[in-house]
């Protein structure tokens, strides 16, 4: 007789601790990314099958302590509280150890089972520093298990250990603060007996004198009296202490991590400045740093285009034909035009997919791997700030060259939803992998490659003022960065491989449907005969304020889909590639302009609806339109000057 | 047997101490006080940067840009605003 043993756990620690690498190698492919009801916060659950026990893991987000911060914050400590996971995995970057602690330390507080995973342990020990686990044990009577994650070393320790404390009643040594806030925490826990209150008692009470807005409210409802309580305790420890009482309990921890660590640690002498030391001092230094910066985005972008257009065209040559073939064989009807429609459609996704969005997330997640993202924030923040957001969104905008879809979708790493949005709207604005084929096979190709450069710039410098402007206009308090910065390490190929597949999921799943069913839905708009009277509907905009030929209109629409088709569709109605023949060069230059900023495309707009409301979308296309036809307007007529 | 004993620091004097973004890279100092908005304040409480803390800072960028620190053998990046508001007694 088999009995199935079922095992809850959540994986919860501090960002770059190595969470999401434990939480891959754990679960593999039996993994759900959804949302959390109601939110936009990713929910990666997973499970495992380990030695007859069905193991639900839970990876809760990266966040640095339990208040009320941000909803991630609000979300992991509910989650934890209510649905009593039965053991709860908090994974540590030793190399930041104290800092780690204090969060350790704010999840013993919430009285459930806690293993601590030391990850990163290889590292530290590198740095020739070691640590006396048993010590920690013992200080915490809590499981301490080293791990490196990137290898999947004891990760089986983990679950041994879950499996072990499933069900058991004892609790870890809860650390005391000093002698008046025990007394406050000890008073205010009697009071809260008998409220019922789905969250223990200590727990709550420790919240009161830290003046957590949701517990304040909560106990509001059931009992104003412990409230007035609490309040006078805070101000007698404000008091004694002249500091906000809210400090002074975060103060208290940040020293016991100290203590903890300073027992626990031992430094052998000798070791010199780290090589990632160096590294760093030359990466973020005032000069070299921005040196470096460019050398390498530039080299990125390089290596991705000469790549790219080298395995474009061999797909070229492979798909050559599929369209004849397809008319001999399946006929010439309309559902057939509307099936090949999609099958093109499929086609074109693989080619921009495989040649240049796949080799951009490697090459980008490699860096971020290493270490280097976060020294382009650090670099980039002052100007971020001009922008009305800090130098996190920086990476939303490298992401957002790749493809939009995963560069909007990752502006949740901004902490307001106001940053967020001004982050998503200039992510619109960067040039993805699909415009920048429409930039360098028209423009760099035919007019010049410093012409495409020049584009490049132009496009920045009016991200720029976009976001100047509309950070005056989205009202609320810019959030200052506060960004922990980790060390240069070895990048590790599994992690690298599963990020990058998660933006290609992004990509597959949420672009690509949306990009095929429109696609035939304009191809049956097509087919119906009602292009003709669109383009000339449009030409007062095309031909006489852009001066472009009519076909643009048509090529406007298509190129919602995917902007690329802008390029691949003028070829085929002009019937060659040789496009110096029938455009001049401002034409060139003005269509790329529009092609860069007219609208979002389709899957882009499809994101901005899911995060932010169909209204707030709408606007954000709309202005788009307005903004591009304008802003290419006056391009064309400087244009005419200088050509 | 771990407990805190109190630091009988309540200085709040912070007109005379020079803030983060007023020290020069490489050095040390001691914090003396955190001003700014509370939930920034518990923010870098949680992160271990408390009054009495010792912090250094490592570099700035050009423009006054950021600053990068190193506090409890952890390296954070605080943005110019927040920097500001930190003021240190120097080593």
């Amino acid at each position: 007789m088999t009995v199935e043993r079922k095992i809850s756990i959540v994986l919860a620690g501090q960002g770059n601790a190595g969470k999401s690498t434990v939480f891959n190698y754990l679960t593999g492919l039996h993994q759900h990314i959804g949302n959390w009801a109601g939110k936009t916060i990713e929910k990666r659950e997973g499970t495992l099958y380990y030695d007859g026990h069905t193991i639900d893991v839970l990876d809760l987000p990266g966040i640095y302590s339990l208040t009320t911060y941000s909803d991630e914050e609000v979300l992991s400590r509910e989650y934890i509280i209510r649905q009593r996971p039965d053991c709860v995995v908090n994974i540590i970057d030793t190399t930041n150890l104290e800092r780690n602690l204090i969060f350790t330390l704010q999840l013993l507080e919430l009285e459930r089972p806690l293993i601590l995973a030391l990850n990163m342990i290889d590292l530290v020990n590198r740095k020739g520093i070691t640590i006396d686990f048993n010590k920690l044990r013992n200080i915490l009577n809590a499981p301490v298990i080293p791990t490196v994650a990137s290898r999947g070393s004891g990760l089986s320790g983990i679950i041994d250990k879950a499996i072990e404390l499933k069900g058991t009643t004892t609790y870890h040594t809860i650390h005391k603060y000093g002698k008046e806030i025990e007394n406050c925490i000890g008073q205010l826990a009697g009071l809260l007996q008998d409220l019922n209150l789905p969250y223990p008692e200590r727990w709550i009470s420790i919240k009161l004198l830290e003046k957590d807005g949701d517990i304040i409210k909560l106990v509001r409802e059931r009992n104003p009296e412990v409230l007035e309580k609490a309040k006078r305790f805070c101000m007698e420890l404000e008091e004694i202490h002249g500091h906000d009482s809210s400090i002074v309990i975060a103060d208290e921890r940040s020293h016991l991590a100290s203590q903890i660590t300073r027992e626990v640690v031992k430094i052998n002498p000798g070791n010199n400045i780290s090589l990632s030391d160096r590294l760093d001092a030359v990466t973020t230094h005032k000069f070299t740093g921005y040196l470096v910066m460019i050398v390498i985005m530039g080299g990125m972008f390089f290596t991705v285009f000469s790549f790219g257009n080298l395995l474009s065209g061999w797909f070229d040559t492979i798909f050559k034909n599929w369209h004849s073939w397809w008319n001999d064989n399946v006929g010439i009807t309309f559902l057939a035009a509307l099936g090949w429609s999609a099958i093109e459609s499929v086609l074109a996704l693989v080619q921009i997919a495989f040649p240049y969005i796949l080799p951009f997330y490697i090459i980008l997640y490699t860096l971020e791997d290493w270490g280097y993202i976060s020294r382009i924030s650090f670099l980039m923040d002052k100007l971020m700030h001009k922008m009305g957001i800090h130098g996190k969104g920086c990476i939303s905008f490298i992401i957002g060259l790749g493809c939009n879809v995963p560069g909007c979708l990752s502006c949740r790493i901004m902490e307001s939803r106001r940053e967020r949005f001004i982050t998503a709207i200039l992510v619109t604005l960067v040039p993805c992998s699909a415009v920048s084929v429409i930039v360098f096979g028209l423009v760099g190709k035919y007019v010049g490659l410093l012409w495409a450069l020049g584009l490049y710039l132009f496009a920045m410098i009016l991200i720029f003022l976009v976001g100047r402007i509309s950070s005056r206009f989205i009202t609320g308090e810019p959030v200052e960065l506060i960004m922990p910065m980790s060390d240069y390490k070895t990048p590790d190929f599994r992690t690298i491989i599963n990020q990058t597949w998660d933006a290609m999921k992004e990509f597959i799943y949420i672009a690509a449907p949306v990009v095929i069913i429109s696609g035939v839905v304009i191809q049956a708009i097509n087919m119906a005969g009602w292009m003709p009277a669109i383009s000339s509907f449009l030409s007062p905009v095309t031909v006489n304020w852009l001066g472009l030929p009519s076909i643009t209109g048509i090529l406007l629409i298509f190129g919602i889909l995917r902007k690329e088709l802008i390029l691949v569709m003028l070829a085929a109605y002009l019937g060659t590639t040789s496009f110096a023949d029938v455009l001049t060069p401002q034409q060139m230059i003005t269509l790329a302009v529009v092609s860069m900023f007219y609208i979002p495309c389709v899957a882009t707009i499809s994101v901005l609806w899911n995060e932010y409301g169909w209204k707030k979308a709408l606007i954000v296309c709309i202005l788009e339109i307005l903004f591009a036809i304008l802003l290419a307007g006056i391009v064309k007529r400087i244009l005419d000057l200088v050509f | 047997m771990f407990m805190y004993r109190h630091r009988t620091d309540k200085s709040q004097n912070i007109t005379d101490k020079p803030a983060l973004t007023d020290i020069k890279d490489g050095q040390t100092g001691i914090i003396v006080s955190i001003t700014g908005g509370s939930k920034a304040v518990k923010r870098l409480a949680d992160l271990g940067l408390n009054p009495g803390t010792e912090i250094k800072v490592l570099r700035k960028t050009l423009f006054s840009g950021p600053v990068q620190i190193e506090v409890s053998g952890s390296r954070l990046v605080l943005g110019r605003g927040l920097a500001s508001k930190i003021f240190v007694d120097p080593k």
